[in-house]
């Protein structure tokens, strides 16, 4: 356990602390050193009293150069997970959130939400819930940028999921990419607990052969956990197959990539958010799941020891001034008699 | 001076006793409460291309713009006072993202200084640069934000497409609605523009038929007042110090050109900002020891070696 300082220059002044043992401002100039007593007691008492002087300014010292345990992280086991989350930044994304049909008379009022708003709402909700987890962000348009390392500290968390739900979006996304860049951020992480994907996205995008490979291998190789909450841009239509689907909707990009990623090794489980009761069942089922033991990293903050310092100092000081006000007691007294 | 041996013993024991009280009182005083004036402040960084100069310099070393840039925001972190919100934002095509809403800038200091090292000319998404328009976007998504936050814009002013003083893109708001500083970097020479791909690694330069260097709609204009012939220096550049300002004046912003100091930065952006005050708990422990200290070694100090005294 070491201590660290706050204004380490300070320590320099230290050799101040040896001024007692040089000063003679207190002696009495004596006529014949054979008057001065000469008792071992005295003599321990002088040698006593300069100690304590040096120990009071270097306790003084210390106190004000800062001293503290520097703060420390330490492992503890918890429930929860680790979370990277990919929040599409698409241009639909700013469309409406579960928009009535233009062709129909509205029968309730509907809100006028964007999608990108809607999902920023579920997920600082989702976050508020989850007090020990890990979260990662990440940003992705042509390319994919870690924005947000994964961290505990919940403010920065949340700050960046707000902005994440403000202006428009941006023109293209790439999912590949952002599902290669999230898994890395595991890279040379040792294993701590759940790690999961939480995509959000109202589309998907064609993935090549190669790259579904390498993705496959990467996400199994990070044992990563992936969840997809779709938001249905279609109405009717599903992620997977029915019996009486439209024919435009074989071929759409969503549907090619909710196929390969049931074909993957990773425990996969997509979500299709039609409306806001859905999302929010979306969101609590992960929530259900995502209970696992986990070691999290808990910041001890910084403790300051300078208290130690300053009883040192006291306890010196008291001492130095109980012999000082008895040696003037004795000194006006001598001083008295000889008048 | 020359004090008798009575009286220096009595002074010695008073000064004794008083820092005795001290060290006592900075022990069990409680914290003071006083007010300092925090702000919340969004750092948006310009991460297009002509940010890849090197044309700065920083602690004597030649740097290209972003880093300056990126440095200069985590130094200003640092400056800020602890209570105080920081958030971060890019600019590239024509607009501003924000990245990090405002958050207490110590608290959350480790994750702002990992998200600002991230920033990169690969995080670009597009390959053009128009300044104004993102500074009024960046203005219309504080309005977002509650409480609305200063803007620090870092750009060197560089219009890519460039834009005829007469054409201004719009702005909607009004002056002064949003308070901020427009950071100027960047040097006073014209200097290439390393051209980055669509990875965002840096091939070559922009070369001089890379680029427009009119005004699109001057350029398709007849009268000879707007779409006149120019100097084609558009792919070189330098600090744009009078488009800044023009467009500081516009949108209400200070212009600070180069700053020689985040410190200054930090006044800055305090000097516009909307502040508030935040009560904290202040110490007066480091005082009152201070105090003491001076006091015992006023006792000690060796005045032998200057003043005799002889009883």
């Amino acid at each position: 356990m070491w201590l660290s300082w706050n204004t380490p220059w300070l320590l320099w002044l230290l050799p101040l602390a040896l001024l007692p043992w040089l000063s003679h401002n207190t002696d009495k100039r004596v006529a014949w050193q054979a008057m001065l007593p000469h008792d071992g007691m005295s003599r321990f008492i002088t040698f006593a009293l300069k100690l304590l002087s040096t120990l009071l300014i270097a306790a003084l010292l210390l106190a004000m150069a800062g001293p503290h345990i520097p703060e420390q992280w330490v492992e503890r086991s918890r429930q929860g997970a680790e979370f990277v989350i990919l929040l599409d930044r698409s241009r639909s994304m700013d469309d409406i959130f579960n928009r009535p049909p233009r062709n129909l008379l509205p029968r309730k009022a509907f809100s006028t939400r964007s999608k990108r708003q809607v999902s920023g709402d579920y997920l600082s909700e989702f976050i508020k819930r989850r007090p020990d987890d890990r979260f990662g962000y990440i940003l992705f348009s042509t390319t994919a940028t870690e924005i947000l390392p994964l961290t505990y500290n919940r403010d920065a968390v949340l700050a960046t999921v707000k902005a994440g739900s403000l202006g428009k979006g941006l023109s293209q996304t790439d999912i590949h990419r952002a599902l290669v860049k999230a898994a890395s951020m595991f890279e040379g992480e040792p294993y701590r607990g759940s790690r999961n994907i939480l995509l959000i996205s109202d589309g998907g995008v064609a993935i090549t052969a190669e790259e579904k490979q390498a993705l496959e291998q990467l996400l199994s190789k990070m044992r990563l956990n992936l969840y997809w909450i779709y938001l249905r841009s279609m109405r009717g239509m599903t992620l997977d197959p029915g019996d009486d689907d439209n024919l435009l909707w074989m071929e759409m990009p969503e549907r090619k990539l909710h196929q390969f990623f049931e074909t993957l090794q990773t425990p996969y489980q997509a979500f299709e958010a039609g409306s806001l009761e859905e999302f929010a069942a979306a969101i609590d089922e992960i929530d259900r799941q995502q209970y696992q033991p986990l070691i999290v990293e808990e910041r001890l903050p910084k403790q300051s020891r300078r208290a130690v310092f300053l009883w040192l100092a006291l306890l010196s000081s008291l001492l130095l001034v109980a012999a000082r006000v008895y040696t003037v007691w004795g000194v006006t007294r001598a001083f008295e008699r000889k008048r | 001076m020359i004090l008798s041996y009575q009286k220096r013993i009595l002074l010695t024991a008073v000064i004794m006793l008083t820092a005795l009280l001290l060290v006592m009182a900075a022990l069990w005083l409680p914290p003071i409460k006083r007010d300092v004036k925090i702000m919340d402040a969004l750092f948006v960084l310009d991460i297009t291309d002509s940010m890849n100069v090197e044309d700065v310099s920083l602690n004597g070393d030649k740097v290209s713009r972003l880093e300056w840039a990126k440095e200069f925001t985590r130094r200003a972190f640092l400056d800020m006072p602890c209570g105080a919100h920081a958030g971060l934002a890019i600019f590239s095509e024509a607009r501003s993202l924000i990245l990090m809403n405002p958050v207490e800038v110590c608290a959350s200091y480790n994750d702002l200084t990992r998200m600002l090292d991230e920033f990169d000319p690969h995080m670009a998404w597009a390959r053009s640069s128009e300044v104004s328009k993102a500074v009024y976007t960046a203005i219309r998504q504080a309005k977002e934000i509650e409480p609305e936050p200063t803007i620090v814009f870092l750009t060197d002013g560089h219009e890519s497409p460039p834009i005829h003083e007469s054409l201004f893109p719009r702005f909607d708001g009004k002056p002064g609605d949003i308070q901020g500083v427009l950071v100027g970097i960047g040097g006073e020479d014209l200097l290439p523009i390393p051209k980055t791909n669509e990875a965002g690694e840096i091939e070559g330069v922009w070369d001089v038929n890379d680029v427009m260097h009119q005004d699109v709609y001057a350029s398709l204009r007849a009268d000879t007042t707007t779409n006149v012939p120019t100097k084609r220096t558009e792919h070189l550049s330098s600090q744009k110090k009078a488009h800044l300002k023009t467009l500081a004046d516009r949108v209400g912003f200070e212009f600070l050109s180069s700053p020689r100091s985040p410190g200054k930065l930090v006044d800055a952006v305090r000097d516009v900002s909307v502040t508030r005050p935040q009560t904290i708990d202040y110490d007066l422990y480091l005082w009152l020891a201070g105090i003491a200290l001076g006091l015992i070694l006023l006792v000690y100090l060796p005045y032998g070696f200057f003043i005799r005294t002889d009883d």
